[in-house]
């Protein structure tokens, strides 16, 4: 599903050059999910924005269910994220000025997908995560538990193979926390792959498969569990 | 794709930003084509053909203080020494100047006062058988006065005039079939017998509401103040106005000689209040223009770094960067449709108003119809740049916690 080999990510300011991501690999299968720890710093973001295409790399290789991501084009990545990844944000990132159903909306249209097909679809997935009465309610209506249920719903309504969840539950209580988490298992059972990343750790070991960012590079999962910070900064 | 639908709704649901800009388009659209018409009538009136070689004719005002002469046989002496100088064409004392803004006007009647009938007001100017060279104007119809014709003097006598020439203006007004040469106009109790037409030769007044209505009559009255008008050769009026001074006082001199203008500068002096109203409504809507620009262009640039996360979210959604440049060019002829559609409304009220309380001429719809098109064109002018920026946010946008 995903592979990354010796994937490089360097930000350069004019003082600093850091290494967020170095000669970093990794295989996702089919159908996993996925919890992505590490301290802050560590380049989890990184590995996710990059994971999602949300930003270029500079060396490396990057297939994401088969296609080569480096050799496309802003336009081709684009259209890619849309068909194919589902994100869900820490901070929801809904859109204030949009009800929940022209929310789930949005990446719909971006595929062009024809109207009753759209409304067939935003139904089912409202239905999924519990909030069908509240299609015509705005974000700000909605407890935050609720905002994080219909951003799930909308990265659910392109029907993509690959869930990308950045500290889903980082901005929730802990019951809304596990209500969230209850959801997205389902949806893993369900057969999407999901990758998660979080700093929970209670969280991630619910994940069947653990992995840890450190410095930019995976760690085995086996040597770090359970504890807390090995090496904090990144690589400066 | 254009997402119109979920754009209106969102700009309904935050709509103070974008009614403001709706008003002030729509306040510009009103503005200026009502401006721009006004701007282009203006123009028309300034530029109106006024039927005289503007540049080859003068004007100077003869005060005579010494009382030893006889007036009627000093401007007899005058004219002819006027006619014979080197670069003029020919020289007439005028009772009043045409264009200046100053002169005489009565009304024209198909029969003697105090008899009822078609009455038509026009301005008239007294003055001798050079008057159709001296002002260079083209005789249609008919002929000019003869020197018996014209009647000088400064003494009350019996003696009358009794012919006259007349714009076509003027005499198709009084005789609508076209047959009015050889006709008799009263003039007051006077009748005057037309004896010839001249094309276009506008009155004193541009700003009348009839400027076209205009006659000649052969009548000079000398009078210690007076005026003259000469016509020189194209190009050599410079150096005869410079001469004019000496030239008349040689021949007589106990006078003043002042007041030496051309035709064309005398025109610009009652035309200038035009002139600066016109400029300042050019400058005016060129201000509102740029106004409304940038109000577009600011409005625009504020809503995108509001809606920073908002755009990184949406491309990360599968945004392509056409589809955000589109957004906000799509919103944007949204919120300035709906501003035309006031501001066409409020154009054609402004325009009726003005018609009302300033006698402005109703406003053409073509004005409105191309202010608005290019009110248009310049507020998606205005929001291409900022859209264009918009959509180079980056997507890692969406995953940072602003």
């Amino acid at each position: 599903m995903l592979q990354m080999n010796n994937v490089s990510k360097v930000y350069q300011t004019e003082m600093v050059q850091t290494h967020a991501l170095r000669d970093f690999n990794l295989q996702v299968n089919e159908g996993e999910f996925i919890a992505v720890t590490g301290p802050s710093g560590s380049g989890k973001t990184t590995f996710l924005n990059i994971a999602g295409m949300l930003e270029p790399f500079n060396e490396g290789e990057y297939l994401l269910d088969g296609v080569n991501v480096g050799s496309l084009n802003d336009n081709q990545r684009a259209d890619l994220r849309n068909q194919k990844i589902g994100f869900i944000f820490q901070g929801f990132n809904l859109i204030p000025d949009l009800n929940l159903y022209e929310n789930i909306e949005v990446p719909l249209r971006y595929r062009g997908i024809k109207a009753n097909e759209r409304k067939r679809r935003i139904e089912q997935c409202l239905e999924q995560v519990g909030l069908a009465s509240r299609a015509k309610h705005l974000p700000q209506q909605l407890s935050g538990g609720q905002q994080q249920r219909v951003a799930i719903a909308r990265a659910l309504a392109g029907e993509p193979r690959f869930l990308l969840a950045d500290e889903p539950t980082g901005n929730l209580d802990s019951l809304m926390a596990r209500q969230v988490m209850e959801l997205l298992e389902q949806i893993n059972r369900d057969g999407a792959t999901i990758v998660m990343v979080t700093h929970d750790s209670e969280l991630a070991r619910r994940a069947p498969r653990n992995i840890q960012v450190v410095d930019g590079q995976l760690a085995d999962f086996t040597l770090y569990q359970g504890a807390q910070t090995i090496k904090t900064a990144s690589g400066v | 794709m254009l997402e119109i639908k979920p754009i209106f709704n969102a700009l309904c649901r935050s709509k103070v930003g974008a009614v403001l800009l709706l008003i002030q388009i729509a306040i510009t659209t009103a503005i200026v084509s009502n401006a721009a018409f006004i701007i282009q009538d203006r123009i028309s009136y300034l530029n109106q053909e006024t039927g005289y070689p503007e540049q080859d004719i003068f004007k100077f005002n003869v005060m005579t203080f010494g009382t030893d002469i006889n007036l009627s046989q000093q401007f007899e002496l005058d004219e002819s020494m006027l006619r014979k100088m080197p670069g003029v064409v020919d020289a007439a004392l005028s009772s009043s100047i045409p264009l200046s803004g100053s002169g005489s006007a009565s009304s024209f009647n198909l029969k003697p006062a105090p008899q009822e009938g078609l009455s038509v007001r026009a301005a008239y100017i007294f003055i001798d058988d050079h008057a159709i060279n001296t002002y260079g104007v083209n005789l249609i119809a008919g002929r000019n006065f003869t020197e018996d014709e014209v009647l000088v003097t400064n003494e009350i006598t019996q003696k009358r005039t009794n012919v006259t020439i007349v714009t076509k203006a003027l005499l198709d007004e009084l005789y609508p079939d076209g047959d009015g040469l050889g006709k008799i106009v009263y003039f007051g109790d006077l009748p005057l017998k037309v004896i010839g037409v001249i094309g276009k030769m506008k009155g004193p007044w541009l700003k009348d509401s009839k400027p076209d209505n205009f006659a000649f009559i052969p009548y000079i009255k000398a009078e210690s103040y007076t005026q003259v008008a000469v016509r020189t050769e194209p190009g050599q009026r410079a150096t005869v106005m410079k001469e004019i001074e000496n030239a008349m006082l040689a021949n007589y001199s106990k006078r003043v000689i002042n007041n030496i203008k051309g035709l064309d500068e005398l025109k610009n002096e009652y035309t200038a209040q035009d002139r600066l109203m016109m400029r300042m409504l050019i400058v005016l809507i060129t201000i509102l223009v740029l106004i409304t620009a940038l109000g577009i262009f600011g409005l625009t640039l504020f809503n995108i770094s509001k809606r920073t996360k908002q755009i990184g979210t949406r491309r990360a959604l599968g945004a392509r960067k056409s589809a955000i440049v589109s957004y906000f060019l799509v919103e944007n002829a949204l919120i300035c449709s709906l501003g035309l559609a006031l501001g066409v409304v409020t154009a054609i009220l402004l325009g009726k108003m003005l018609m009302q309380y300033f006698s402005v001429a109703a406003l053409p719809p073509s004005y409105i119809a191309v202010t608005a098109i290019a009110v248009l064109l310049m507020s998606l002018l205005a929001v291409l740049a900022p859209a264009k920026r918009a959509a180079n946010i980056s997507p890692s946008i969406a995953t940072r916690t602003i």
